[in-house]
């Protein structure tokens, strides 16, 4: 029972992710946003944006999200994070933080630095229960949000 | 269980210059268990991640980490640093059991000599 209940929604959700990409082969072009299709994020994720950041304004820009367009293991989804954002002692990236729209935990994860590193950019593996818009916000020793977003097809709950 | 959860490792540049910006990568064997998923018996695996990362450079904390069970199982990061001067790097990376793991190395700047020796 549980096996052919996993097959289902594994042929399912495999299914979806197709649908998927046939879908945004044919409007990527139309989509002015970098992000993908519909880049504006649900109620779900703005009230952990507000949550996190208050009302303050979070622009597009001055922070990229280098990452899989389709995931090959939504267990392991890499994300290459970098910003060209000054990095001196009293004007620097205090920190990244990683929005995955349709995750159990939707803040995934906060990277917190001092001007000590040098350079703001970050390493890292993630999981991803589906199909998502993954979130970068770069928060600045004076307060300035920046964000890039990217949608990262998947195929199977790597939230393991 | 795995045996070898717990165990860290710090990866330093070969050649390290002066206030060079160099790339550390810092890797743990974790499972990293969200909680969400069942054992055979359809028995709930409790969460067992990593939730704290801290990172000191000479005794001086410059960077900190505040992760969910999202990170991926045995968490990788690689980020950047400012060689500024010789001293222990250490990253203490604690999970959500009280589990606290520690992994160091020392960052010292190349000589001119073994420059040259390659």
């Amino acid at each position: 029972m549980r096996d052919s209940l996993s097959r289902r929604t594994f042929l399912k959700s495999s299914a979806l992710a197709v649908a998927a990409i046939v879908a945004t082969g044919s409007t990527a072009s139309a989509s002015p946003l970098p992000g993908g299709p519909d880049d504006e994020p649900d109620e779900d994720v703005k009230k952990v944006l507000r949550e996190k950041f208050g009302d303050r304004p979070i622009r597009p820009g001055h922070v990229t999200l280098d990452t899989p367009d389709v995931a090959p293991d939504s267990r392991e989804v890499p994300l290459l994070i970098e910003s060209d954002l000054p990095m001196t002692a009293d004007d620097y990236v205090k920190g990244f933080h990683i929005v995955v729209d349709h995750n159990p935990d939707i803040y995934l994860a906060g990277f917190n630095f001092t001007a000590a590193i040098g350079a703001a950019t970050l390493d890292t593996r993630i999981k991803m229960r589906r199909s998502s818009h993954v979130r970068i916000i770069a928060e600045t020793s004076k307060g300035a949000l920046w964000t890039t977003s990217r949608f990262v097809y998947t195929s199977l709950n790597g939230c393991v | 269980m795995r045996g070898d959860t717990g165990q860290g490792k710090i990866l330093l540049p070969a050649k390290i210059t002066r206030d060079a910006v160099i790339n550390i990568r810092a890797l743990l064997s974790h499972p990293m268990l969200t909680g969400m998923s069942r054992d055979q018996a359809g028995i709930p695996i409790p969460a067992y991640f990593v939730n704290d990362v801290e990172v000191t450079y000479g005794g001086e904390r410059v960077a900190h980490f505040e992760w969910s069970s999202g990170i991926s199982r045995d968490p990788f990061v690689g980020f950047s640093l400012r060689a500024s001067k010789e001293a222990p790097l250490t990253v203490t990376w604690k999970d959500n059991k009280g589990g606290v793991y520690t992994a160091s190395a020392d960052v010292r700047f190349t000589t001119t000599t073994a420059d040259a020796t390659g």
